[in-house]
């Protein structure tokens, strides 16, 4: 048995690779679907870019069958790691092959460097604590303009993506929150690291999560709420791999949502007559088993006419943005989420919602590059549009 | 560290020239010699030794094809076809090198169903699952007959190997349901074999509807694992999908009656498909971890598929099913039918997906190896067989994975001893054991089928010299540069 770094997070995840996975191929299509469910896969084609072909590059990069080079750069980084495969496999190993994926990407790392222009997203946030190379904003602005307290219930984490590209969206958030009368502040955030952490460079992570448990603390919040699925997943799942609990309640924005709307505290006073379809974000989704809730809130929307994409909920086709793709392999990002679009005109629907800031990004880079024709839009925007009554 | 046998290939060419001309034939995105995509086709879930191949190119049409076969065989290049590598016999690792033609993903289109003579061509990349789909959605009246393996497998890997099925006890071998193909043979030349061989040009897609009565020229392809040239076309036949499928369940508590029982109900005629599986394959299927036998339990459990057009016609079959159980019974056997139903909702609700292949068996691929001594065997020694086979896997601490099927209404039988294993830590001593049962097997008659180049080592020991020859002559025609999956059959 080979011999492998102890101080790698992900050596768990290594060693398995050595203990499962006979390449069955479960992995490469929607189970019991048939459809194509792999973006990786059905791009690049060769075996080395499916699920099952990555584990086995684990193999060959620690016996020493492989050696590493540039050459193995793409069949390692080119993957949003949207989970399908995860979905897809039937095997005890099913649910962590992006854990495996992951744990490559961090070896890999350490040896080649991450995939082109990658390595950007943790030099920013080195220097601006966010990955988009934006001067760090420590919210205060938005805390005076919305009148926010230091300390509070809630913090509404805005996350990078919403923050400082898809401001709209975290403008819609936080009116909500405030006509809700939600008691609730923002901090001084530090990215949640999830771009870093999907590929491979994890050497921020700790320290980036410490410092926002820290704040999160200082805000006395017991609760904490975000609009992004990345951070949700991120939150959720990512920092007890790394060792750092809090005790704060974790909610995304569809959980409230759902919650007012269960207990009546939420009533739509006004009508949103568009078709609408749902693109189920791979972080909220198959990383984070959230596909009813959303569309729960949807249909509670008067006049709405909701519908399906051909394949939705754990057979998503995934926009293409995540896993470092939309930063490493810009064009075929787009191309991956123009199938997506693709897909949804099937449905008739003129609006595309999401409710994740990152395929709200990608999925409208898609609609414009190709002219599709859609509005898109995040569930909070489409209910900041809307007259209602709420309140906790 | 993954060595490919020293060869003599790129004598006559360089490695760079045939980069060249890959890319020339195929397009530069669908030609790789980067390791790492060569690596996952350097070994699969079996035993069998890893080997690297040179290239690995993702075809599309024939064209690209012919053009590949006359460059090989002027340069004396190995082609190995790959299509999913789940053949469970290493028989797409590339035991010389060369060029790997990887099939699967986009050379897959169904291309036509033909209802009223009930048959698919296909390409060879087709899978069970893209199958069964594309009937479910636009032929409910039709089905193919699914085996037991991954739905992502081969449909037409599957036939040209004489796979098994859900339809084996009554249309036997899927070798048997060909109806057609079309192959390159090694001067580039495309043959068409069985009714579609009338016409210069493309066969009309409504042609393939008959493998006889011209001289059978599919049997030069049937079984070779890509040995005699590469098959682009295959028309595989389709059933009449029946209303009514139930499935009856039987607990068997002595392995000695396994063979009688097993003959006889075969020839009831009343069951499409009757599969016998030892109780610790069962317990696996119902995911139970490390399944083990414990004293006084049943020895196997008989799974048996019965359809009909209506609910009298599905009595009349089952009558027919228990009276034959009840005879025996009589004569002392310990046999007892089961509810299916309840079965499955007391031990695992999943085992219902068996039920509708193709599916996942689960508990299979919860290993890094996967391997088994798959077999037709002569239907009058299989209690013994059994019995033997299943001393050796007490002797080596592995539960008894064995599964059975008569096939054709009995004339023959399938016997298949089944090994999960950890490809890194076990491979040895599951070597060592495979090896035991494939001495006593072959000692009893059985023709392994998908069969790895050690196991045809062994067999060729036992084979007939004239049949040997004859084998020699022939792929030394078909194929005298050796250029076709090289090194299967020890060739």
């Amino acid at each position: 048995m080979v011999k492998i770094d102890k101080n790698l997070m992900g050596k768990e995840y290594l060693e398995m690779a050595f203990e499962r996975c006979i390449k069955c191929s479960t992995c490469k299509y929607g189970y019991k679907t048939f459809e194509p469910s792999c973006p990786s896969g059905e791009k690049f084609l060769f075996e080395s870019f499916w699920a099952s072909g990555k584990i086995r590059t684990i193999r060959g990069v620690l016996n020493g069958d492989l050696e590493w080079s540039d050459d193995l750069k793409d069949a390692i980084f080119a993957c949003p790691t949207c989970g399908a495969c995860m979905d897809a496999c039937q095997a005890p190993h099913a649910d962590y092959i992006v854990d495996m994926i992951e744990a490559l990407r961090e070896l890999a790392v350490k040896y080649i460097g991450p995939a082109q222009n990658q390595e950007k997203l943790i030099e920013r946030a080195i220097k601006k604590f966010n990955p988009y190379d934006e001067l760090n904003s420590d919210n205060e602005e938005l805390k005076k303009k919305y009148n926010l307290p230091d300390k509070a219930e809630w913090v509404y984490y805005i996350g990078c993506t919403s923050n400082y590209r898809q401001q709209s969206l975290r403008d819609a958030t936080l009116n909500f929150l405030k006509r809700a009368n939600i008691d609730f502040t923002l901090i001084d955030e530090h990215c949640c690291t999830s771009p870093m952490i999907r590929t491979g460079q994890i050497s921020i992570s700790k320290e980036f999560m410490n410092y926002n448990v820290e704040k999160i603390k200082e805000a006395s919040a017991v609760k904490v709420i975000t609009s992004c699925a990345g951070c949700y997943r991120t939150l959720k799942n990512d920092f007890e791999k790394f060792g750092i609990v809090y005790d704060f309640k974790l909610y995304h924005t569809v959980e409230l949502l759902k919650e007012l709307i269960e207990k009546g505290k939420l009533k739509f006073k006004s009508n949103y007559n568009k078709t609408v379809t749902y693109h189920d974000p791979c972080h909220l989704g198959r990383h984070s088993g959230i596909y009813e809730i959303p569309r729960d809130v949807y249909k509670q929307i008067p006049g709405i006419n909701f519908v399906e994409i051909r394949r939705n909920r754990n057979h998503t086709w995934c926009c293409g943005a995540g896993g470092g793709v939309k930063i490493g392999y810009p064009d075929w990002s787009i191309e991956i989420s123009q199938e997506r679009l693709e897909e949804a005109k099937e449905t008739g629907a003129s609006i595309v919602s999401s409710t994740c800031p990152f395929c709200r990004t990608n999925l409208s880079d898609a609609n414009e590059k190709f002219n599709m024709g859609f509005e898109i839009l995040d569930l909070i925007e489409i209910i900041d549009q809307l007259e209602y009554d709420v309140e906790i | 560290m993954i060595i490919t046998k020293e060869t003599n290939i790129f004598e006559k060419v360089s490695k760079e020239e045939v980069h060249k001309k890959l890319v020339e034939i195929f397009g530069k995105e669908n030609v790789s010699n980067r390791s790492v995509d060569l690596y996952p086709y350097s070994y699969d879930m079996t035993e069998c030794p890893p080997s690297m191949p040179d290239f690995v190119v993702i075809p599309e049409n024939k064209e690209q094809l012919v053009e590949l076969v006359k460059f090989c065989n002027q340069n004396v290049i190995p082609i190995v076809p790959y299509i999913s590598g789940n053949n469970v016999g290493g028989l797409t690792i590339p035991e010389r090198g060369g060029i790997i033609v990887d099939f699967g993903k986009k050379m897959n289109k169904i291309l036509h169903i033909n209802e009223n003579m009930m048959y698919a061509l296909l390409e060879p990349g087709v899978t069970f699952g893209q199958l069964k789909k594309h009937l479910d959605d636009n032929y409910p009246q039709l089905r193919y007959s699914y085996p037991f393996a991954p739905p992502y497998a081969s449909v037409v890997g599957n036939a040209i190997l004489s796979g098994m099925n859900n339809l084996s006890c009554k249309i036997g071998s899927m070798g048997d349901s060909i109806n057609g193909l079309e192959v390159i043979t090694v001067d580039g030349e495309i043959a068409r074999i069985g009714s579609c061989f009338y016409g210069k040009d493309e066969a009309d897609p409504d042609s393939w509807w008959c493998r006889y009565p011209m001289p059978d020229l599919m049997g030069l392809f049937i079984n070779w694992q890509g040995m005699t040239g590469l098959i682009t076309k295959c028309a595989v036949q389709l059933w009449p999908k029946k209303p009514i499928q139930k499935i009856e369940a039987l607990a068997i508590f002595d392995l000695e009656d396994i063979g009688e029982l097993c003959r006889e109900m075969g020839r009831t005629e009343v069951v499409d498909d009757i599969a016998f599986g030892s109780t610790e394959l069962i317990k696996m299927c119902c995911e139970i971890p490390e399944p083990k036998i414990f004293p006084e339990e049943s020895r196997m459990m008989a799974t048996s598929v019965i359809t009909a057009h209506t609910e009298n016609e599905y009595k009349a079959k089952k009558e027919i099913y228990l009276n034959t159980i009840e005879k025996f019974r009589e004569e002392g056997m310990r046999i007892y039918p089961m509810d299916f139903g309840e079965f499955v909702e007391l031990f695992n609700l999943r085992l219902r997906c068996y039920a509708d292949l193709p599916s996942m068996v689960l508990s299979l691929v919860e290993y890094s190896g996967l391997t088994w001594f798959g077999s037709y065997a002569p239907s009058h020694k299989i209690e013994e067989l059994a019995k033997k086979v299943d001393e050796i896997f007490k002797k080596y601490n592995v539960p008894l994975f064995l599964n059975m099927k008569p096939m054709k209404y009995s004339h023959y039988c399938i016997f298949r001893p089944i090994i999960r294993f950890n490809k890194f830590k076990d491979e040895e001593r599951i070597h060592k054991l495979l090896n035991e049962i494939v001495d006593t097997c072959v000692d009893f008659g059985c023709i392994p089928y998908k069969t790895p180049a050690w196991m045809t080592e062994k067999m060729r020991e036992k084979i007939n010299p004239g049949w040997l020859k004859l084998f020699e002559k022939i792929k030394k025609c078909m194929d005298p540069n050796g250029i076709f999956n090289p090194g299967r059959w020890n060739t």
